[in-house]
């Protein structure tokens, strides 16, 4: 086991946050690598499986692109407990158990902390977790499994992170000059996997 | 905890195995372990379809220090692999759980189940035959009846004992989903079957239909957050039912509520600890086991580092949370890559209620004192386990100097995990599944 790799898994260690965003890259191609081979699987798709897969590779994506309810899978950083957040909670993150504790705070409008789906509320993820495909000619009293067509869910993250490289570009420009040369190396590492993507 | 720092191993093997360990055939992995209620029985099933039961036998007079082993009773191909042509899906024969029902007569009835279909099978003894037919002779071909002069009373002689497994029900076509869990009620008439988004109750005479009990699935699938993990029925009240779920948390049910039970009388959940947050929190949380204790008090669950135990009157978090092998917390990343973080562990209770076990990898388990929150680590293998030896605790070395006899996390054996394992329901006698080979285990005799 790669101890380096792990610390970055959990946002530690020098160039943390440059790390995680490197392990959270790897995470994805790992995970699109599982859902792909789940196709050939005997028995058929698993869907508990896949369901976790896709947790984790919304996850690491969001943090990757950096888009809002990404720090669901960050550790905290040290210092005080925050308040309880009820955004962060709007978002779909667990609550946890300093805000448990809190929960009759007039603050937080009165929806529940509790809610479970956050793909609902959270627009900006793009990702839906499972994108159906219904076979054709499925007579309609039989039930489809509905754990989709794999190969379709892999084109929809193609197009998705085709786009990446677009928007680490810009992203890249919008911070220090001294910061650029170290996005280069990362950018070129990208290219070859994000081929790879399209091509399944 | 004295009783088990010292245990009798007996191992046995399923039928059809190599012998050496590391060339097993994929369908021997036994896939589940089960003990009927009067613990004369041990029941496993493996992922080739077939059932193996082991019975145990009367204790002698000439050996007394011989406790009753258990020996192979019967064997019979449960489950085959079917084809679903429609949705051009190949439906595995492993044996996903296997409940024995109480016994009522002379035979023993058993539920197994793969993923899409449950039967109930009948195994009984047969030490007698009828002999003196009039119209077949003894090898069952068709006398001529223009032969026979004189008529007899056919009579039941003395045989030597046959077993065997009859199909008397199949419940099949009602899961769209794979099942996960099935469990009997305690009226004894009726048994759930949970799959990843439905229950489905059935009465045990009716094969052609189920009632859909809970219902989880979205309208539209895109939604889907969680799934059912592991389901099972009360001991004693045979209205009340639990399931988990794979982001951590039990639903209680009273069937009397509403005939679907979408909405639950109690909801148990822990709220997430903030500094074990990682992309693999919820992965790690999914419950993989929920278990009813034998008083109908508590619950315990099994997710992937953690075995707890939850007071049915709190649900805002368990009563005692046991850690099974929190240094793998630092190698999740690894366990994703490597698969073994879905690994979905089963957890069991003692007889009394005061022991709590499960498995790890490296082909240890745990076992966890709740009164005297003392724990141990044992370890199934050939080579610890010669007859009449005692068990030797293991420990796991965690970082720092590594002292002799223990292990060190790098050096776990990940392919080899206890998944599966039972507990007689009144003695200390244990049932343990590595892979393909079933350790039992049993309290020392003096």
């Amino acid at each position: 086991f790669s101890r380096r790799r792990e610390r970055a898994a959990r946002g530690l260690g020098a160039g943390g946050a440059m790390e995680f965003r490197l392990e959270a890259h790897r995470i994805v191609s790992i995970s699109l690598g599982k859902i792909y081979s789940a196709r050939g699987q005997r028995g058929g798709l698993k869907l508990h499986k896949n369901l976790l897969v896709s947790l984790v590779l919304r996850s690491a994506r969001r943090v990757y692109l950096g888009e809002p309810g990404g720090e669901c899978a960050l550790p905290p950083r040290p210092g005080p407990p925050p308040p309880p957040d009820c955004e962060r909670l709007r978002r779909g993150c667990r609550p946890l158990a300093s805000e448990a504790a809190a929960r009759g705070r007039p603050e937080c409008p009165a929806e529940s902390p509790r809610k479970r789906s956050a793909a609902e509320r959270d627009p900006a993820a793009g990702y839906p977790g499972k994108k159906p495909r219904r076979e054709t000619e499925q007579p309609p009293p039989q039930e489809d499994m509905e754990t989709g067509n794999v190969a379709s869910l892999i084109s929809i993250f193609g197009s998705g992170f085709s786009g990446l490289l677009g928007k680490e570009r810009g992203a890249a420009e919008a911070t220090e000059p001294g910061q650029v040369c170290c996005e280069q190396p990362v950018l070129r590492s990208l290219n070859p996997w994000s081929t790879a993507i399209v091509a399944f | 905890m004295k009783c088990f720092s010292r245990y009798l191993p007996y191992i046995f093997r399923p039928p059809n195995t190599i012998l050496s360990c590391s060339c097993h055939t994929e369908a021997d992995i036994i896939s589940t372990v089960e003990f009927n209620h009067t613990g004369e029985l041990l029941a496993t099933g493996d992922k080739g379809g077939r059932v193996v039961i082991f019975q145990r036998e009367q204790e002698s007079k000439n050996q007394p220090h011989r406790r009753g082993e258990y020996n192979v009773y019967s064997t019979f191909q449960s489950h085959e692999p079917e084809f679903d042509y429609l949705k051009s899906l190949e439906i595995e024969e492993k044996i996903n759980k296997i409940r024995w029902l109480p016994q009522q007569n002379a035979a023993y009835f058993l539920l197994s189940t793969n993923d899409k279909t449950v039967k109930l099978w009948k195994v009984s003894e047969r030490d007698k035959r009828p002999e003196g037919y009039n119209l077949k002779d003894e090898d069952g071909r068709l006398r001529d009846p223009s032969m026979i002069t004189m008529l007899r009373v056919p009579v039941l002689r003395p045989m030597d004992l046959m077993v065997e497994a009859t199909p008397r029900r199949v419940f099949a076509n009602a899961h769209t989903y794979h099942i996960n869990s099935i469990s009997v009620n305690s009226d004894y008439e009726t048994y759930m079957s949970a799959d990843d988004l439905r229950i489905n109750l059935w009465n045990f005479e009716i094969t052609n239909q189920s009632f859909n009990i809970v219902d989880i699935k979205p309208a539209n699938m895109e939604e889907l957050t969680e799934v059912i993990t592991a389901a099972e029925f009360h001991p004693h009240h045979c209205n009340t039912f639990v399931y988990s779920s794979s982001k951590g948390t039990i639903r209680l049910c009273d069937m009397r509520a509403s005939a679907l039970c979408d909405r639950h009388s109690k909801f148990f959940e822990e709220p997430e600890d903030p500094s074990n947050r990682s992309f693999f929190s919820e992965i790690i949380s999914s419950i993989s086991d929920v278990k009813f204790s034998h008083s109908g008090r508590y619950i315990m669950t099994r997710d992937y580092l953690t075995v707890k135990v939850w007071d049915l009157n709190m649900e805002n978090r368990p009563i005692e949370t046991y850690q099974v092998h929190d240094y793998l917390r630092s190698k999740l990343c690894s366990l994703y890559e490597n698969d073994c973080i879905f690994d979905k562990f089963e957890c069991v209770w003692n007889g009394s209620d005061s022991v709590i076990m499960t498995g790890s990898y490296n082909n240890f388990f745990r076992m966890f004192d709740r009164n005297t929150k003392r724990d141990v680590t044992l370890e199934a293998s050939r080579e610890n386990s010669k007859p009449r030896a005692i068990l030797k605790p293991r420990k796991v070395c965690v970082g720092g100097k590594r002292r002799k006899d223990e292990i060190s996390v790098d050096s776990l054996d990940f392919s080899k995990k206890i998944l599966h394992t039972a507990w007689h329901p009144s003695e200390n006698i244990i049932a343990v599944a590595a892979t393909n080979n079933l350790y039992i285990f049993q309290d020392k005799v003096n």
